[in-house]
């Protein structure tokens, strides 16, 4: 027997409240892991109940000619996280120093390594100085590979809008990068 | 390097461990059981402070046979109960962790300030049940006259609890 998909069971769930419980089970885990790269596991664990609470008492508002409801408890999520944006650039500034840490021991010394001690905290400070949205945008592409398509379900927006947007996201964050890269420069 | 292969490299995995998931479907279950049954709201809602508000819930659960109210509970973030109401026939209680709202378990504040009085229907079975709960029973099961059947209990950190059961109608001309 195949499961019903997700559309099936949350119109199943307007009936009889308890089926939602499925949708946690199958999708819980993943939005944790979401929360989490962005959050921290501390804070993430406090919100997957609450994304879940929300999702349940909206679910009447879920398009059910969407098989998955993955993009829309990721945009759930989404909306959640901007009321943590704090802790979103505590753990993406750690994350810089992680990333600058993790060059080959051999290359330490060289001036590639030496970059990266200075380019990723500059990459961090880059995404963070993103507008939401397009930053929004370039982490679900980046961190959680979601698909255009995935991507304007989660953000409510057009393919097209979706596309623009990361675009845009992609040369502001070349430009902060240059611009900051310059800024150094001068002030050396 | 591209910039958003730059920013995959800032990609970072947290654990995710299995009693967040529990907790989180806690939360969600929470709200579905809401919606099923709404909970009651009383007008009036007395709260007790407990300096162990999971230990109070147990004992009052188990000695008095209250209901928890499940849709009520609030955890704190090391999984403790910090808040939670019970029912017992049409009322409701809330218990809470003291020091919220000024309020301090007599435990800790060595005096009460209120007792608590709950109607049932047997008495007796009620009584048999709190002593065998070890409930300290600080005023004896007896009647009243001829008109109610009463003992008084202190709960696990000396809040009183006085049930009685009516024995028959008083007309109030009667009452002393």
């Amino acid at each position: 027997m195949t499961s019903p998909p997700d559309a099936v069971v949350i119109g199943r769930s307007l009936d009889e409240p308890e089926t939602f419980g499925v949708i946690y089970d199958r999708h819980a885990a993943t939005l944790l892991r979401f929360l989490g790269r962005r959050v921290g596991a501390g804070v993430a664990e406090g919100l997957v109940g609450e994304l879940f609470r929300i999702a349940f008492e909206r679910r009447k508002t879920f398009d059910g000619s969407r098989a998955s409801a993955l993009p829309w408890l990721y945009g759930i999520g989404s909306n959640l996280l901007l009321k943590h944006r704090r802790g979103e650039a505590r753990r993406l500034r750690a994350s810089a120093r992680m990333a600058a840490g993790r060059e080959p021991t051999e290359r330490r010394t060289s001036a590639a390594a030496l970059d990266a001690r200075v380019l990723f905290p500059r990459v961090a400070g880059a995404i963070e100085a993103l507008p939401d949205g397009e930053r929004e945008a370039l982490l679900l592409f980046a961190w959680e590979e979601l698909s255009y398509q995935s991507m304007a379900e989660v953000l409510e927006l057009p393919i097209g809008t979706v596309r623009s947007r990361l675009n845009r996201a992609r040369a502001h964050l070349r430009e902060l990068l240059k611009r900051d890269g310059k800024n150094r420069e001068r002030s050396r | 390097m591209k910039p958003v292969d730059l920013v995959r490299k800032l990609r970072r995995e947290a654990a995710v461990k299995p009693a967040a998931l529990d907790r989180g479907r806690a939360v969600l279950m929470a709200a579905i059981r809401e919606e099923v049954q709404p909970m009651r709201r009383p007008t009036i809602v007395p709260r007790l402070p407990y300096e162990d508000v999971g230990a109070a819930l147990s004992f009052l659960e188990r000695a008095f046979g209250f209901r928890e109210v499940s849709a009520a509970r609030g955890v704190r973030a090391d999984g403790a109960i910090d808040h939670t109401m019970v029912e017992f026939g049409d009322g409701m209680i809330g218990l809470g962790a003291q020091g919220a709202h000024g309020a301090f378990s007599p435990k800790r504040a060595g005096t009460a300030s209120q007792y608590i009085t709950v109607h049932v229907d047997d008495i007796d079975t009620h009584h048999q049940r709190a002593l065998a709960s070890g409930a300290e029973i600080v005023s004896r099961l007896h009647d009243h006259l001829r008109d109610y059947r009463v003992y008084e209990a202190l709960d696990l950190e000396g809040h009183r609890w006085r049930f009685l059961q009516w024995l028959r109608q008083v007309p109030h001309s009667e009452r002393r």
